[in-house]
């Protein structure tokens, strides 16, 4: 009886994950690996050829890196902007809290491709950033400071950045304010009852406990954010372009499958890797419990 | 023809916000959807009788009082007409097609408007249906110099949409001046400000004939400078960004000063932007044309044919070209639109009707080898892409 019943809860989940998701991604192995038998077929022969792997990691190795980056640097932002908001929320929220966690949502019932086609018009070279940007003359400052390119924003890495940013919010602020929530406000009683100093009750007690929030906040955004593909597509110029538009233009226009499956892998790889690096770093227990 | 069939005034804004839900759900969310609904199932259910290809923007629209080519050939035809504005770039359109296509299935569609290009890669793989031109009698309209053509030598699969100059395109406010070369795109003043097509035959045409290449046999060498040229002004930010259609957008908003665009787009632009100018450069422009094509295994053909027809008569053709502005491919056009005062601008436009002085300055992009094809491909995604 304990022994099947685990099995029988796990099973509906793991026969979706395998179904849908492992066995199409193991598909993609021998394929990665084969030639195509002719330009515009559909079929193509194994040949067990690996050098494919070392072309697209050759041709789009920069891409890779770029779009890590972009990750990094959108998490890293919106980890600036998601943990004062969840501390305000969690703390100062009082009986408006659910109110403000469904305005931090919002955003995301739009669909991202509606939000990033309207952030082209409010990035756009006549739209109001740049205006506000020209009217307080801070052009040149932001400039040098590589936030804007030849004083444009649109098709910049910038407004990439920024776009990945706006998608990744809710993942980071919602886990976070669930960790803070756990925190006893008598903790924090107690502390200042110490003549503890409020950035020594936020370095010794919040931040500990609010770690496992911002674990699995991590895991929920900077992954999708490495694979996103609207993004660098409306907001990014030629220069900007992420792996997934790599993928889809190998695909779709280029007609190589073997190399868009090798290319697919290495990313899932890749992605892999760095859930598993943030798994062990932070512990899987750690997600849930602080 | 009463009215001049413009799709301009008053109706700027919306056209101008539908554009945008085209460019974003012609990029990447409707096609497959609209396949998966329609890909299967065939074309009977549904009380569908007729579907239809092609790219956004390319007939004239309905307007108040006034109904559109798609809606009176229904109404006079009684045919259920489903005419889909699907397709934003005729590549990614192949690759949607080729699987059921190469595995000997039909498509939903009977009749698609493609390049002409793509038109001798379908022809070579077996993947269209001769053309039912006996039931077609008005395609004797079709003028003279299309017929026969190079990528339909025996006029049996395919017959012209439409067919248009790759150009220069430009808003004369933001450029601060006339352009009148290739080599203005690449004015350092205009950094970050210009883009070019993802239509690798227009922009990579354009580039060639400005070096005084021959495009008619295009050479993977006399391509090299070009290439180059193009990679260049891509990674220094010069190349704002590689479109389709929606270079219109930018070019509204402010974003583009100057590109490599369409010559009936410019036409329904300078409408709602009248800073707007085509240029055909004195080294030349690129003549395309994009042709009605039908898949192999469509269930239609009686259905098609009529609309074939329909399309081909002087009168439905000319209101077709008052509003999208391109070079209708049927015969009498000109006349009939030089009789009614509102179009009869229309009829003196050298890009719709190119003179003898315009026909010297228009080259057609010759064919390349499957193989050629893939490595010029390949070459210009990495431009393309980054």
């Amino acid at each position: 009886m304990r022994r099947w019943w685990p099995w029988a809860l796990l099973a509906p989940g793991l026969l979706w994950l395998v179904g849908l998701y492992l066995l199409p991604l193991l598909g993609l192995v021998p394929l990665s690996l084969s030639e195509p038998v002719s330009r515009f077929g559909l079929e193509t022969v194994f040949r067990g050829r690996l050098v494919t792997y070392l072309e697209v990691l050759q041709t789009y190795g920069p891409i890779l890196l770029r779009s890590f980056t972009f990750a990094l640097v959108a998490t890293a932002l919106g980890l600036l902007l998601a943990y004062p908001l969840a501390c305000a929320i969690r703390f100062r929220g009082g009986r408006w809290q659910p109110l403000l966690i469904g305005l931090v949502v919002l955003p995301s019932l739009t669909s991202y491709l509606v939000r990033a086609i309207a952030w082209t018009s409010l990035l756009g070279d006549e739209g109001p950033l740049i205006g506000l940007v020209g009217a307080l003359r801070l052009a040149p400052a932001l400039n040098a400071l590589g936030v804007l390119h030849d004083g444009r924003l649109l098709n910049t890495p910038t407004a990439v950045v920024l776009g990945l940013t706006t998608n990744l919010l809710p993942f980071l602020v919602l886990p976070l304010v669930v960790a803070l929530q756990r925190i006893e406000p008598t903790l924090l009683e107690a502390a200042a009852d110490l003549h503890a100093p409020p950035l020594r009750i936020f370095l010794l007690v919040v931040w500990p406990l609010s770690r496992p929030g911002l674990a699995s906040g991590l895991l929920l955004s900077l992954i999708p954010a490495a694979g996103d593909v609207v993004n660098p597509l409306f907001l990014g110029g030629p220069n900007d372009r992420m792996i997934a538009n790599t993928i889809e233009n190998l695909l779709l226009v280029q007609l190589q499958a073997p190399r868009a499956a090798a290319l697919t892998l290495v990313l899932m790889a890749l992605v892999s890797l760095l859930a598993w690096l943030q798994l062990r770093a932070g512990g899987v227990e750690r997600l849930t419990l602080p | 023809m009463t009215r001049t069939a413009g799709p301009g005034a008053g109706g700027g804004r919306r056209r101008f916000l539908r554009r945008l839900g085209l460019a974003a759900a012609g990029a990447l969310v409707a096609p497959p959807l609209l396949q998966a609904c329609v890909g299967q199932g065939g074309g009977s259910g549904g009380g569908t009788a007729l579907t239809i290809s092609t790219f956004p923007l390319y007939i004239d629209p309905d307007e108040p009082g006034a109904p559109g080519s798609v809606a009176r050939f229904r109404k006079e035809t009684g045919i259920q007409l489903r005419y889909l504005e699907d397709i934003s770039d005729a590549r990614q359109f192949f690759a949607r097609l080729q699987p059921q296509l190469a595995a000997g299935r039909p498509v939903a569609q009977d009749l698609m408007v493609l390049p002409s290009w793509l038109a001798v890669r379908l022809i070579a793989l077996g993947w269209l249906e001769p053309l039912p031109l006996a039931q077609v009698p008005n395609a004797r309209n079709l003028i003279p110099s299309l017929r026969n053509p190079v990528w339909d030598s025996q006029g049996r699969w395919s017959l012209p949409w439409q067919s248009g100059i790759a150009g220069i395109v430009y808003n004369v406010r933001a450029t601060g001046r006339e352009l009148d070369s290739v080599d203005d795109l690449f004015d350092p003043a205009l950094k970050g400000r210009v883009s070019a097509l993802l239509e690798m035959r227009d922009t990579m045409g354009l580039l060639m004939l400005a070096d005084g290449k021959d495009i008619r046999t295009p050479s993977w060498e006399a391509a090299q400078p070009s290439f180059e040229r193009l990679e260049r002004a891509r990674r220094d930010g010069q190349i704002r960004r590689f479109t389709g259609n929606d270079y219109q957008n930018d070019l509204l908003a402010g974003n583009l000063a100057a590109c490599i665009g369409w010559s009936g787009d410019v036409a329904q632009l300078a409408l709602e932007q009248p800073d707007l100018r085509f240029l055909v450069p004195q080294s030349g422009g690129v003549l395309w044309a994009d042709l009605m094509l039908m898949p192999k295994g469509a269930r239609h053909r009686e259905e098609a044919a009529r609309w074939l027809n329909w399309v081909y008569q002087p009168q439905e053709a000319a209101r077709i070209a008052a509003a999208v502005q391109y070079i209708s491919p049927v015969n009498g056009v000109q006349e009939i639109l030089a009789q009614d005062s509102a179009t009869a601008k229309l009829a003196r436009s050298p890009l719709m009707f190119p003179d003898a002085a315009m026909r010297q300055r228009l080259h057609s992009f010759g064919p390349l080898s499957e193989a050629e094809e893939a490595r010029w491909e390949e070459r210009f995604a990495r431009i393309t892409e980054g």
